[in-house]
């Protein structure tokens, strides 16, 4: 059973950084074929606007893997946390962090009064996690081992690095289609152009809406496993499943919070809170999650 | 004769491969153990610094309980002299026991309850037990880990192979199986 669990964990992470391969071959493809409709409507220099633009994909890709933690915690305006203040955390993040062989991770706060963590950053020696003020006040001890446990665990499958890779490509191919289409629609009034162009400009309006709906669509998939995963190992590290449920008891009854959409995943529960089932929902409900882990 | 050939190159190659697979696996393992052995004992170190301290503190408030007092300092002594990784678990335990002892007697003395420094330690010292308590839990589970490579197929063959023994997994001791009565929030 045991040995059955650890190659489970072997699989996901092998997964995930599959996962994170393709997930940049994919949003580079994605890049290069926006790039080339927009090159289309550049009167200018076409090639030296791909040249530029190929540049700018690949420097993007990059960026998104080597600074996804920072920029994962400026969007949601993330401040390193205090050792003196938080005490208390620090000394919580260690224990944890010892009972599951990782290294200690950064910790970081975020203001905001609803009950919510994240993890973030590409693998378990660069990696943070966050929590916001809420979960600090309104958690006691045990419930804050049992939240900060899921993020380890996250940290550990390697989700994280998967996960926040979607937030920060994605998130920016979703601004850039938006962009697209704005000016499309206010800037090609008076295009002169001839019929050849009518094709690609069905092609960009298409690529233009469809991105943001595969950008939705892959934030939506890849969560809910992974949720599952990091409870169960969250009270493998703890093995007080107590904690874990006290604190998705308390996040129940919270208000929902609000944070950037591409973000979202990356959250211990859903920011959103929304009611709306099955497709639209990157994180298991609650209640689902509660009677797992009761039943544990 | 070539496919014979081609057949036993191939299993041969097969078997080095999965040779040089068991290896490294018990490497890696081997490792872990002595990597989270390590952690226990900076903890233990962490917390024998700190009982010198704790004694001062306690001293002036404790007059009647010297031999409790005493048995945290004779502890650490024993602690602080322990040779190899069993003993120092053992004087550990030894240890924590009395602590705990002294922290639930603290409970009758509310000067010392309100003493700023006193708390301090105590919190440090209850969080250090914690670490501990998680410590042991990865030493364990990395033990079985190991053990479970050690003891199934065709791993219990290359163990033989690379002389690998089976290694003791921490026991907990009986007396800290009671719950001891202290609050530490």
């Amino acid at each position: 059973m045991k040995e059955i669990k650890h190659i489970d964990f072997r699989d996901q992470i092998a997964r995930n950084k599959r996962n994170s391969f393709f997930l940049s071959i994919v949003v580079f493809a994605v890049l290069i074929a926006l790039g080339y409709t927009i090159g289309q409507f550049v009167r200018a220099d076409f090639f030296g606007f791909m040249i530029i633009w190929i540049i700018f994909s690949i420097g993007y890709i990059w960026v998104s893997y080597y600074f996804s933690a920072n920029i994962s915690l400026v969007a949601v305006g993330a401040k390193k946390a205090d050792p003196k203040q938080y005490r208390q955390i620090y000394n919580i993040v260690e224990g944890l962090s010892i009972a599951s062989g990782l290294p200690m991770p950064k910790i970081y706060i975020m203001q905001n009064p609803q009950i919510n963590a994240f993890a973030s950053g590409r693998d378990a020696k660069n990696a943070v996690v966050c929590l916001t003020t809420g979960a600090i006040e309104k958690l006691n001890k045990d419930d804050l081992g049992g939240v900060l446990a899921h993020e380890l665990t996250h940290i550990k499958n390697y989700d994280i690095r998967f996960v926040t890779l979607v937030a920060v490509m994605v998130g920016l191919i979703s601004i850039i289609s938006e962009i697209f289409l704005r000016s499309l629609w206010y800037g090609n009034r008076n295009n002169d152009r001839k019929n050849g162009n009518a094709i690609l400009l069905v092609i960009g309006i298409a690529l233009a809406i469809i991105a943001p709906i595969v950008v939705k669509l892959v934030q939506l998939a890849i969560s809910r496993r992974r949720e599952f995963m990091a409870d169960a190992g969250s009270v493998e590290i703890t093995r007080y499943p107590k904690g874990l449920i006290e604190a998705l008891k308390k996040i129940k009854g919270d208000k929902p919070m609000k944070v950037n959409q591409a973000v979202a995943p990356l959250f211990f529960s859903d920011p959103t809170k929304s009611r709306i089932i099955s497709l639209f929902q990157t994180h298991p409900p609650l209640d689902e999650r509660i009677r797992i882990l009761e039943s544990m | 004769m070539f496919p014979i050939l081609w057949v036993i190159l191939g299993a041969v190659a097969l078997l080095l491969l999965l040779a040089w697979s068991y290896f490294n696996r018990f490497a890696v393992l081997t490792n872990r153990i002595e990597n989270s052995s390590a952690q226990i004992d900076v903890q233990l170190k962490k917390r024998a610094d700190l009982v010198p301290n704790l004694v001062e503190t306690v001293k002036g408030y404790m007059k009647h309980e010297k031999s409790v007092v005493q048995s945290v300092t004779d502890a650490r002594k024993v602690l602080v002299g322990a040779k190899g990784f069993a003993e120092k678990v053992k004087a550990g335990d030894v240890l924590g026991n009395a602590l705990g002892r002294i922290f639930a007697i603290a409970e009758n003395y509310p000067n010392l309850k309100a003493n700023e420094n006193f708390l301090e330690l105590q919190r440090e010292l209850s969080s250090i037990e914690d670490k501990i308590a998680y410590a042991r839990q990865f030493y364990n589970d990395s033990i079985l880990e190991y053990d479970n490579l050690r003891s199934t197929f065709p791993g219990n063959m290359f163990a033989s192979i690379f002389n690998k023994p089976v290694k003791p997994y921490l026991q907990i001791p009986e007396s800290s199986r009671e719950p001891v009565k202290v609050k530490f929030d």
